[in-house]
């Protein structure tokens, strides 16, 4: 008598376990429990990049210094030097929505690397011309180092802010430094 | 006697190797005067609040009409405290900002350190800022 009754229970149990103990969930972009690696760059890394690179480029007052405001920027080669691919829009358009709200500059979608154009429709459409500004380059970098089990990897996100003159109007440069054993992710 | 000598000793290597306060210095007359902001807007979790503690927050307006926010911390223990800190930034009408790469920063602090975290605001219309402090894991 006293099985029927536990058995089923226990049944219950691991079928409530197995179906609902999933622990997938929720968390806030770029908070506290987004998952740390050492060997790859976080989305709190490239959020952390943006908001530092952003916040100097603004203090500075260089988009400050054009004829007839907002700057105009024109976005460059940006190079990865790191060991994985990466997608360096995640850095970059972050900078670009910041500038813009910030109103000190906007982005043109019709002149790019190589004459080649971001919104090629918008290329089409174009009826007045206005050269840009300022272009911006840059680069990401890995170092990593190791003791023992210990890995460190340091990512160096580097910008440059170049007026029509060629000269560097501006740079930024933001390191972010990971550590952790092998294999082991942090919050 | 071989007993003491190697009790100091091993004393002696523990002050060495796990100490981790800091001593600073600078100089007694400050020219740079610090515009210091009387009201707290620092959201503390309890934790951190009795290990790193805000000395002083002071603002001031880039040459571009951004507000800049510099908050000095000074960490109360003896041992590194791990934590992550956010800038809010609020418009004339108290409305939030929504700032694009507004995340958490991580940062830590030596035993005894002084510190300084600062940040801009996103835009020109940013008025207020709120920072909220998080100790870390």
């Amino acid at each position: 008598m006293k099985n029927k009754i536990i058995v089923p229970l226990i049944a219950a149990g691991a079928v409530f376990i197995t179906s609902c103990g999933t622990n997938a969930h929720y968390v806030e972009t770029g908070g506290n429990r987004n998952i740390v690696s050492v060997g790859e760059i976080n989305i709190q890394d490239y959020i952390q990049a943006a908001n530092t690179m952003t916040g100097e480029l603004l203090a500075s007052g260089a988009l400050d210094r054009v004829k007839s405001p907002p700057a105009i920027l024109a976005i460059s080669r940006i190079v990865n030097n790191t060991g994985k691919q990466i997608d360096t829009d995640l850095l970059i358009k972050k900078i670009r929505v910041a500038l813009l709200q910030s109103g000190k500059a906007v982005t043109t979608t019709t002149f790019g690397l190589g004459g080649q154009a971001e919104d090629p429709l918008a290329k089409g459409m174009q009826q007045t011309t206005r050269p840009a500004d300022f272009s911006l380059s840059g680069k990401i970098i890995q170092l990593n180092a190791k003791a023992g089990d210990t890995t460190q990897a340091t990512y160096s996100f580097q910008l440059s802010l170049t007026d029509t003159q060629g000269l560097a109007t501006w740079e930024g440069e933001k390191e972010i430094t990971k550590i952790g054993t092998r294999g082991t992710v942090g919050f | 006697m071989k007993i003491k000598i190697a009790l100091m000793f091993a004393a002696a290597l523990a002050v060495a190797g796990c100490h981790n306060s800091m001593n600073s210095v600078q100089n007694a007359q400050q020219v740079g005067q610090r515009t210091m902001i009387s009201d707290s807007r620092v959201v503390s979790d309890t934790g951190l609040t009795r290990k790193v503690g805000v000395v002083g927050i002071n603002t001031a307006m880039t040459p571009g009409g951004f507000l800049k926010v510099q908050v000095e911390l000074l960490n109360q223990t003896r041992s590194l405290q791990t934590f992550n800190y956010r800038f809010e930034w609020f418009d004339a009408n108290g409305m939030q900002i929504n700032a694009p790469a507004g995340g958490a920063v991580a940062a830590e602090i030596d035993g005894g350190e002084s510190k300084f975290i600062n940040a801009v605001a996103p835009t020109p219309a940013s008025k207020d800022f709120r920072l909220k402090l998080i100790l870390g894991q």
